[in-house]
Formats: structure tokens, sequence, C-alpha cells
């Protein structure tokens, strides 16, 4: 960072992170024990509700093996799912910017699509693959992913500085260049943070998917499975490894969406 | 204004029609070529789409028609999803007027509510049912509509919480300052200048609330086996599919104009009380 006023000095700045985030870990400390203490001793709070956070760590631990296995199987579902859905979408959005009346035509129509509870077609997609078959749960996530994607990108794409493309223009410039040069770059914000959101519904899709069949040890089927066992504290792990496995998701897409957009000033102001 | 609408409507014509084309080509080609990837497709797979439609007036088990049965469950489902919906909406919009009153409360809960957003929290729908039937209020569980309702609301919470604080902060600086030389209190700011600009912001959230309040209920019902609204229905008719799979087709017809009927109400909301265009425009 080069810059001509006094930066602060490494402590001044670390002294002042911590100021700041100190509420949030002072809040996760007292969230911690209110959960270990608070709900379980004095509000009563019973054990199918919320069991004891030391309950739900011991569960972690103890079946560790069987929740490593679930979550490598979701998250495969899910992974395909997003890869497949935002692919197939980022393809059509780049077709739909090609011809831009079609595309706003169906625009709205794509938006209300994406009001579809389209988990509630998990039992079809299953009769479609069989019940033991991750595609069922693949395709699920897939279309989940999908409409945002699709719509973001489109938008992205179809929001350029009309005076960037116009440049571009009396460049002679052909189609096929103002679209690698200066829609695409400029899209790629917007497909991000679809991306984003697109990482967090494949997520969703595989759990709550494998709520509806396949393989007996996806993570999805042990958080139900536990529940109907009435071991809760598993199902409260299994519903951990998927959080923990969600924000790394969202984590991970966050990182590319850094490196990729290091010229942007979004990003740059952030540094 | 009549043309406008006229080629709205002509717009929605050819979509409908499109997407019946391809629904019925898409049939056709994998009929005709027994292509079976990504799945074989039959009337059992992929039913007639007019089929679909026809069944909805053959009658069902509980005697009903099939369209009167659904209406009734889509309307259990819509009760558990709009009353979820509405306290989740309330509830979240005022923590995030309070937490933005707040900077220390603000800063200590914000990192956690975002990142509810990036965590699975629907896959808590189970645990959260059947948990809530094992609750004794005043000597029975709640009733089954409310303990659905429950996982509408924390799905609707966590993002107008985000939103509003998202929203309330971004009130134009040099409006605030202009309100604070008039030595404006801060609830007038509040009221007159932050809210409003916070609006948009809201409408947002509420917008992908409204659909997963709907997917909310819907997956509530099943993991807990409800079985008065569409959650259940889907059950239901999932068990029989292979003797009559145009019922689960005709039920999750139904659940999908269930969801894009509360997106509509929302975006139908955000445009009266919204009255600068809204970007996007539906």
């Amino acid at each position: 960072m080069s810059t001509v006023e006094p930066t602060p000095t490494a402590t001044q700045r670390l002294g002042e992170q911590i100021r700041y985030w100190l509420p949030a870990v002072v809040v996760f400390g007292l969230g911690l024990a209110a959960w270990e203490w608070l709900l379980p001793d004095v509000l009563g709070v019973e054990e199918f509700l919320l069991p004891r956070f030391s309950d739900v760590v011991q569960a972690l631990v103890e079946e560790r093996d069987e929740l490593l296995r679930g979550a490598w199987i979701t998250f495969k579902e899910a992974f395909g799912g997003f890869v497949l859905g935002s692919g197939v979408a980022i393809a059509a959005a780049l077709v739909l910017a090609r011809w831009r009346p079609f595309g706003n035509a169906l625009m709205p129509y794509m938006i209300a699509a994406n009001a579809i509870p389209i988990i509630a077609f998990a039992p079809i997609t299953n009769a479609w693959f069989g019940l033991l078959s991750p595609w069922s749960k693949v395709t699920i996530a897939a279309v989940l992913c999908f409409f945002p994607v699709l719509v973001n990108t489109l938008r992205g794409l179809t929001s350029v500085d009309p005076e960037s493309v116009e440049l571009m223009r009396s460049y002679a410039a052909s189609e096929r260049d103002v679209f690698r040069r200066v829609r695409i770059p400029s899209s790629l914000p917007y497909v991000f943070s679809a991306l984003k959101v697109a990482s967090v519904l494949a997520m969703i899709g595989a759990v709550v998917g494998d709520y509806f069949g396949g393989s007996l040890e996806a993570l999805g089927i042990v958080v139900l499975s536990a529940v109907n066992l009435s071991r809760y504290s598993t199902s409260w792990a299994a519903i951990l490894v998927a959080s923990i496995m969600g924000i790394a998701f969202y984590g991970a897409v966050a990182l590319v969406e850094r490196y990729a957009l290091r010229w942007h000033p979004s990003v740059q102001r952030r540094t | 204004m009549a043309a406008r609408v006229g080629k709205r409507v002509v717009t929605f014509l050819l979509v409908l029609g499109g997407l019946w084309a391809l629904w019925e080509g898409y049939k056709w080609l994998w009929e005709r070529t027994a292509w079976s990837k990504p799945f074989r497709v039959d009337d059992l797979t992929l039913p007639h789409a007019h089929a679909i439609l026809l069944q909805l007036g053959e009658s069902t088990s509980t005697g009903d028609d099939l369209w009167l049965f659904l209406i009734r469950a889509a309307l259990f489902t819509a009760k558990s999803a709009a009353v979820g919906f509405a306290f989740g909406a309330v509830v979240g919009f005022f923590l995030g007027v309070v937490l933005v009153q707040f900077d220390v409360l603000r800063r200590g809960i914000m990192p956690y509510v975002v990142a509810s957003q990036t965590i699975p929290i629907l896959a808590l729908a189970p645990i959260v049912v059947r948990g809530l039937g094992s609750v004794s209020i005043g000597g029975s569980p709640p009733p089954d509509w409310v303990r659905v309702s429950v996982i509408a609301s924390y799905l609707t919470f966590f993002p107008v919480t985000v939103n509003t604080i998202r929203g309330l902060r971004s009130a134009d600086p040099w409006a605030l300052e202009l309100m604070h030389s008039y030595a404006a209190r801060g609830w007038t700011v509040l009221w007159k200048l932050r809210v409003p600009s916070a609006l948009p912001y809201i409408f947002t959230a509420l917008k992908i609330a409204a659909t997963a309040s709907v997917v909310g209920a819907i997956i509530g019902e099943q993991t807990a086996s409800i079985s008065n609204g569409l959650g259940g229905a889907i059950l239901n008719f999932n068990q029989y599919y292979v003797l009559e799979p145009k019922n689960l087709w005709a039920t999750n017809f139904y659940a999908a104009l269930l969801g894009i009927g509360f997106f509509l109400v929302v975006l139908l909301a955000e445009k009266v009380v919204v009255h600068r265009a809204p970007e996007r425009l539906v």
C-alpha cells in the first residue's frame, strides 16, 4: 500500500482491530456460556430443543468418522450442483446478453422462477434418478444455483458503462471484443456476488435434499435419523458440521473473488 | 398504457407456450430416441403437461377434487409461512433499528447475523419442528402450523436484520448532517431519513425471505410429517407416485405458484411503499 498520508503503525492498527472486534468476541463467549449453562440450567431448555454445547462437542468428537463421511458425500453433491448450475447459468447469460430484447423480456420470469420452492421438487428428482442416486441432490442444488447466477450475470453483462462500449466501438472493436474486454470484466462483481449466494444455496439443496433419500450416510440423513432416535446432540453436531462447510464454501468463493477482482475498486478499498 | 399491458400479456403467453413446447419437446425427443441420460423419460418420470392440469379435476381419496384439496393444503401452508414471515420481519426490523442505535451491540452481534447467511439454516427444520412438538405450552404442544411458522420466521429474521442495518447505515451523510444542523432529534432522523433510505434494502431482504418462508414451511411440514399442508401432500403423493405421478406434479405446481405468489405480494408492497423507482423493477 502506497499512500502519502502517515500510516498508522502496525501496533496501532492491531489495537484498532482488537477494539473493533472485541464486542464480537465477548458476544461469542457469552453465547457459548449461555448455551452451556444459562439455557439448560437456569431456563430449563430441554435437550430436544437445544442440547448443551459440551454434549454437542462430545457428539462431534465421538462420531467424527460418521460425520466426516457424511459431510464429504454431501459436499460432493453440493459442489457438483454448484458447478453444474452456475456453469449452465453463466453460459445462458452470455447467450441472452447477445440478444438483449429476448433477455429483457425473459428477465421477470427468471426472477419469478427464483421464487419457486425448488427443494420441494426433491421427491420428483428422486423418481427420476432413483432413491439412492446422488444425482437427484446434484440436480436440486444445480437448479437452486441456476436462477440467481443467471439473473445476476445477465444484469452484470448488460449494465456496463455505455461510454466504455462507445469507446470500444470507436476503435472498431468487434462485438466479441466488447464482450471480452468490457462486458465480461465489468460483470464479474455481479457474477461473484451471485456465486456466493449460490454456494449457500447449493449447501442447502444438498443437505435438505438428503432428507428425501439418497445415500444413507449423507449428512442430511444423519441429522434426520439422529432426531428420529432422539440423539439430539448428534443431529446438532451434524448441523454444526454443515454450517462449518457452508462457511468454508462461501469463504472459498469469496477468496477467489478477491483474487479475480484485484483490480476492482470495491476490493482495493478493503485492503 | 393499453399497448404496454397488451405487450405484457403477449409476452406472458409466449413464455408459457415456450415452456410448454420445451416440456413436450423434451419428452417427445427423449421418449422417441429412448435416451436414458440424464434419466429415462416416460409418463411416470415426466407426465404430459396437459395431463397434469386435467388431473386437477379428478377426485382424491379425501373425496374432494384435487384442485380443491390442493387449495386447502396451500392455504394451510400459506398461513404458517405468512405468520412466520410477518413475525420474523417485524422482529428483524426492530432488532436492526436497535443495533444501529448502539454501535457496540452492532459490532458484537452483526458478524453472527451475517454468518447466518452463509450456513444452511433451513437444515434445522426437522430438529425445530420435532423439538417444538415435545414442548408443552398450557398442557399441550403448540399447534402444527405454529411449529412450522417458527421455521419461516427465523428464515425471514436473519436477512431482514442484516439488510435493515445496512439500509439504515446507508443514509446520505449530507442529509444526516443537514438534519443535525436543524437540531433534529435522533427519533426524527430515524423515521424521516434513515428508515426511508433503508426501505429498498429491507424489501430486497423481504423478497428473499418471502420465498424462503414458503420453502421453510413446506420442508418443516415434510420433516415432521404434518399432513394438512402442501408439504404433507407432497409426501403423501410421493408414496403413491408409481400409481399416480400426476398428483405429485400438480402439488409441486401449486407449491411453485404459492412461492411466486408470496414473492409478488412483497413486490407489490414494495411498489406501493417505495415511491422512488426501485432499480430492479420486475
